[in-house]
């Protein structure tokens, strides 16, 4: 098929020819044609099949409003549905299929649909698919999934990136037509930082589909001047193919960038860029678009609007058509007729509803005062039949239905347009988002001139408000064009007539939906599906809300409009998640011992943004409990080494830092020693236990504080808090430190002959000299500053010993040099885990948010003689009762059975259920020192049933055991092993 | 005995390389002390600050010591970041000597990984991950902000016509500057 509609090159380049196809049929366009104008060249009028009816579709607009030819571009994993192919740039090589039809596009199975049309009227499937329920899921849905719709996906991962970004500005500029290039101009011109954004690849807008003149140019041409002056200005980014999407708070706007759209491959760089605009002022140059009038049979292909058909004459050289007939209510409908014939274009007749015209054309035959009441024709309209009876044979029926201003960037925050009745449309009104203006067509300004002086007032007066000089050059000269309309939008048939294209949406199921009760517009909206999904009822809403104004016997503003919600265009998941896809959908953190962890046969486990070794497989290992149980017994038998890193560290510092400490912590720190450290518990407000750890008084006004690793931010915002406004007069500071040191535990017998070899010989770090709980500055390795703690987690005689974390990978990598002749053995989360269960200490599975300091056993720890952060609400009685949960142990009866966290407890016998709950498991591990499974938990009155049998029932596994009720302290309940 | 001594090592292995003529380098070593302000002893805390290093930053602006070797960041009300070229382990008592003990000093160098962008593309990758207006009239050199680049927390410091420093948690250093580098590569 050649080019057999193509009837100059219009603004396309003619010299680079692009072969593409359609269906798999070879093509060619031009550069400079969208896909539309293409196919339209070629011939291809047959582009898709529509929502419901599968009625055979063409391509009706020429814009972003498209709700007809919708295509699948691309192939493969790159397969994009649902793309407007009047806004997809042709490029040498592009793929196009057509979509939504059983078969071949052109003998679609599911066109049976149309004969069915009575049954499948707004709401059928309510009404129809009701019985049985139980082939609601099963069957119904999935036959009306893959009957309607539009495109499919491909299921395969997305092969392109995204990018987002972030732009400021004095003043947006919205769209590139007249309005907004004039405005550009003016504010550019003024010295104002501009982003002028065009959805378009040639910026001009109807500028560059009209045969006007500006400043004595032709308007294409005065178009590329103003862009060539606007490129050359420092202070103006001129952004096509980009699309404006939302008007969000404070002046932001979102705007999608199509990149690489236009490109056969996209060379790994982003395909779209998703902007964030922070904007001072914007001014709404988004045009209008034009609208149908509903007939019988008004969407078969062939029949478009008149400013597309007009559109693909001057900009791309195509006739729409043979034979051509204009249908019209107002002037611009004979601008149509004007250039159609100037082209040489045949025209049909000219149908001016009004009765009365002062438009005419020498040669065209006029007839006033009808409109179409009928076509003719399947794959394309070969005629139209007048409300007089008379039958017009036809091949392209250009309908001018009036212009409806592009308001729905002024409704983004509940504005609300008005209705004008000079233009027959609706324009913006009430409140406009926060330092947003509104010029050309946007505004209701429909002819050149004015819009033109339109843009440039706004700009000028934006200059001013924001302190700039405007420029006093002259508004571009233009002729304001003929644009009286007389308001009509149907012909009542017992045939369907359709508003709203891509939803299948006709007159019949607007009056329908009325007489069914629906009176509100947002009704009307979901009960008929009109103006929904992608297309948003940009050519239709306006013709919607009249047809049911009609239906109801209101006027058109007391129907009143839907709520507009962004994006008003289609915005791609993909260009919404950006970068956040896979390992980069968060940040990763690393211990400063990663990389010897790595080397040494770690396997990780993400905790928060962390990465921690789990356990160290060694080889031989084939199951995770071998390295495990391994790790804890060379720790308990000689010593072990794990990085405790990710452990929140705050520096608290100041001459109130004690008493600021006694605060936040439950238990008493005012009077705790220099050069001790101590264990605390932190409560929320409501007196919920919510944080531990241990806090460390390095000098008398100089704290450090660890809390845990899941709630270092917590517990530091926290803080922040309390310092800022619980009590802002004490003098106390405070910083994080987590980053900056790497911490490791030394745990067991061996611990501190491992440490004598690497804190330096100026401490002395014997029991008598470093006693349990003590802490200090010291130097290791010959001089390298650090901090040296004697806590235990794991029970055993233990260390932490902290050096800056630019030396924590030769720290590690010293400890265990200097471990070696003791067998020294890194240990990962897993054996910490155990060996933290078999001394019965708390973690996260119980500081779980809903336990208090006396289910924890900790009661006596939140100090009476104080006031501390939650110490008055933890006092609330039903807190305190003496049959509440208390933190036991438990073990299984039988020692060959593994016990399960998130088991209940029952009495044995009882029935499982709500009422005889007595607690729950919140921890378990195997002992290897003691050969069999452990478990923590909390049981009502626990600590006064030890030696009593249980159920312990986990109803998600299926599984129950007996347990026994045991001390907490599995593992030298006396400590005396960490004060050795 | 085998040989127990500590090497440092920078975060990100003193990255460095050119994307298309514009740069990114990790500045190491660098050495950066938070210097808190007592409540109350603010005006014999600010005379030390001034005559240690000739003058004050304020909430936006940074300052830059006479011999251009120091610069001090303001990132809280009470709160100043005092930068310098280092490599001891002495950074914290060096400042808190300058500053006659008026302040409540915290080493904070391997806190933060400080990374260097420079070069024609800078603002326009910064762009992708920075919501700052960098632009030369709104963020002049020697302007400080802090903010967020893809959910870290972040510093950024205008330190010449087209070159800015980026300071975020060393922990997260790999993802920090895998942001920067596909910015960088996207907008190349």
């Amino acid at each position: 098929m050649s080019q057999t509609y193509r009837i100059n090159s219009g603004l396309t380049d003619d010299s680079q020819k692009f072969n593409f196809t359609f269906n798999g049929k070879q093509m060619q366009g031009h550069a400079g044609d969208t896909l539309a104008s293409a196919l339209l060249a070629n011939g291809q009028h047959l582009v898709g099949r529509s929502f419901k009816y599968h009625r055979p579709r063409g391509i009706f607009s020429s814009g972003s409003e498209e709700p007809n030819a919708l295509v699948q571009l691309r192939s493969g994993a790159a397969q994009e549905p649902n793309t407007r192919a009047t806004v997809a740039e042709l490029f040498d090589g592009l793929t196009a299929t057509s979509q939504n039809h059983r078969g071949s596009l052109e003998n679609d199975l599911l066109a049976v649909n149309d004969l069915f049309s009575n049954f499948l009227s707004a709401g059928f499937y309510y009404k129809t698919f009701m019985w049985p329920a139980a082939f609601w899921e099963k069957i119904y849905e999935p036959i009306i999934r893959s009957a309607a719709g539009l495109g499919s996906l491909s299921k395969l991962e997305d092969p392109d990136s995204y990018d987002h970004g972030f732009l400021h500005c004095d003043v947006l500029i919205i769209g590139a037509g007249p309005a907004g290039l004039s405005a550009a101009l003016a504010a550019g011109r003024a010295g104002l930082r501009v982003i002028l954004a065009d959805e378009d690849f040639r910026p001009g807008g109807r500028l560059n589909a009209e045969t006007h003149e500006v400043d004595g140019m032709a308007a294409a041409d005065w178009a590329s001047a103003a862009v060539n002056e606007l490129a050359a200005m420092d202070n103006v980014n001129l952004m096509t193919r980009t699309t404006v999407y939302g008007a969000f708070d404070h002046g932001v706007y979102g705007a999608l960038e199509r990149k690489t759209d236009h490109l056969l491959s996209s060379d790994g760089k982003p395909r779209q860029v998703l902007w964030r605009i922070y904007s001072k002022r914007a001014i709404l140059c988004a045009g209008s678009t034009e609208r149908s009038i509903a007939f019988a049979n008004n969407d078969r292909p062939g029949v478009m609007l008149a400013g597309a058909v007009r559109a693909y004459a001057n900009r791309w050289g195509v006739a729409a058509g043979k034979r051509v007939t204009v249908l019209t209510n107002n002037d611009d409908g004979w601008n149509t007729a004007r250039d159609l014939q100037a082209a040489g274009i045949d025209l049909a007749a000219v149908i001016d509803t009004r009765a009365e015209t002062t438009q005419g054309l020498t040669g065209v035959r006029t007839i006033a005062g009808q409109c179409v009441a009928d076509t003719a024709g399947r794959k394309l309209i070969k005629s139209v039949t007048l409300t007089g009876g008379e039958t017009v044979e036809t091949d392209c029926l250009a309908i001018a239905g009036g212009w409806s201003p592009n308001v729905h960037l002024t409704c983004h925050q509940r504005g609300r347009p008005t209705w004008n009745d000079g233009i027959a449309g609706f324009v913006p009104g009430g409140d406009l988002p926060v330092g947003q203006h509104v010029a050309g067509a946007a505004n209701g300004t429909m002819t050149l001139a004015a819009a033109l002086a339109d843009g440039r007032a706004v700009a000028n007066a934006v200059a001013k408000e924001l302190g700039a000089t405007a420029s006093r050059k002259a508004a571009p000269k233009a002729v304001d064009e003929a644009a009286d309309i007389t308001a009509f939008w149907q012909v009542s048939s017992k045939k369907r007539a359709w508003i709203d294209l891509q939803n299948d949406v006709t007159t019949k199921d607007v009056k329908q939906s009325n007489a069914e009760g629906f009176r509100s517009v947002e009704h009307l909206k979901r009960y008929t599906t009109l103006g929904m999904a992608t297309d948003q009822g940009k050519t239709s809403n306006v013709l919607g809300l009249a047809v049911m104004a009609d239906a109801s016997g209101k006027s058109i503003p007391e129907t009143g409009t839907t709520i507009f919600r962004p994006p008003y265009s289609p915005v791609p998941i993909g260009a919404l998640a950006g970068r956040a896809r896979g390992k980069d959908f968060r940040p990763t953190r690393l211990t400063p011992s990663h990389k010897y962890a790595q080397e040494n046969g770690a396997e990780f486990v993400e905790t928060g943004m962390w990465m921690r070794a789990q356990w160290f497989t060694k080889p031989g290992e084939t199951h995770w409990r071998q390295s495990v149980d391994r790790e804890v017994l060379a720790t308990r038998n000689s010593v072990g080494i794990c990085d405790v890193t990710t452990l929140g560290k705050i520096d608290v510092q100041g001459r109130d830092a004690a008493e600021f400490l006694n605060k936040i912590y439950a238990n008493a720190f005012a009077k705790l020693p220099v050069g001790k450290v101590r264990y605390g518990i932190m409560l929320r407000e409501d007196g919920i236990c919510y944080d531990d750890g241990t806090t460390a008084r390095l000098a008398e006004n100089h704290f450090v504080m660890t809390t845990t690793t899941a709630n270092a931010v917590v517990v530091f915002r926290d803080m922040e808090f309390a310092r800022q406004c619980l009590y802002p007069d004490m003098d106390v500071h405070l910083i994080s430190v987590t980053d900056g040191w790497a911490q490791f535990a030394v745990a067991g017998q061996n611990a501190r002959k491992l440490l004598q070899k690497i804190v330096d010989p100026s401490t002395d770090i014997s029991n008598e000299g470093f006693p349990f709980m003590a802490c200090g500055e010291v130097t290791v390795c010959g001089g390298t500053p650090a901090r040296l703690f004697r806590i235990s987690f794991s029970g055993e005689l233990a260390y932490e010993v902290a050096v800056p974390a630019r030396y924590g990978d030769s720290m590690i990598r010293a400890l265990m040099n200097a471990g070696e002749e003791f067998d020294a053995t890194p240990y990962g989360t897993e054996a910490l885990g155990v060996m933290r269960i078999e001394k019965g200490h708390a973690a996260g599975n119980e500081l779980n948010g809903q336990t208090t300091a006396q289910n924890l056993g900790m009661g006596r720890m939140v100090s009476k003689k104080k006031d501390s952060i939650g110490s008055t609400l933890s006092e609330r009685a039903a807190m305190n009762t003496d049959d509440g949960l208390r933190l036991v142990g438990f073990k299984p009866v039988d020692p060959s059975v593994t016990l399960s966290a998130g088991s209940h407890f029952f009495t044995k016998g009882a029935t499982p259920n709500m009422d005889t709950d007595q607690g729950w498991m919140t921890s378990v591990a195997y002992s290897p020192m003691l050969g069999h499974s452990i478990g923590l938990g909390f049981l009502n009155s626990g600590s006064d049933r030890m030696g009593e049998q249980l159920l312990a029932y986990d109803a998600l596994r299926g599984n129950d055991c007996e347990v026994e009720v045991v001390s907490a302290h599995f593992f030298d309940p006396e400590g005396k092993r960490l004060r050795d | 005995m085998t040989d127990l001594t500590l090497t440092a090592a920078a975060t990100l292995g003193g990255f460095a390389h050119d994307f298309s003529g514009t740069t990114l380098t990790e500045i190491t070593p660098l050495a950066i002390v938070a210097a808190a302000i007592p409540q109350g002893d603010e005006k014999s805390a600010h005379a030390a600050i001034k005559a240690a290093y000739g003058g004050l930053p304020t909430p936006t602006e940074t300052h830059v010591s006479k011999d251009g070797k120091t610069r001090l960041v303001q990132v809280a009300p009470d709160q100043i970041f005092v930068v310098f070229g280092s490599d001891t382990n002495q950074a914290n008592s060096e400042v808190n000597k300058a500053l006659k003990g008026t302040c409540y000093t915290t080493d904070q160098t391997d806190v933060w990984v400080t990374l260097e962008i420079s070069g024609p593309n800078a603002r326009a990758a910064m762009a992708r991950i920075c919501q700052i207006d960098l632009h030369r009239d709104a963020f002049p050199i020697n302007t400080a902000a802090r903010s967020t680049m893809e959910h870290m927390g972040a510093m950024v410091i205008r330190t010449g016509e087209d070159q800015f420093q980026l300071m975020s948690a060393s922990s997260s250093a790999g993802t920090f500057l895998h942001a920067v580098e596909t910015s960088l590569k996207n907008v190349s």
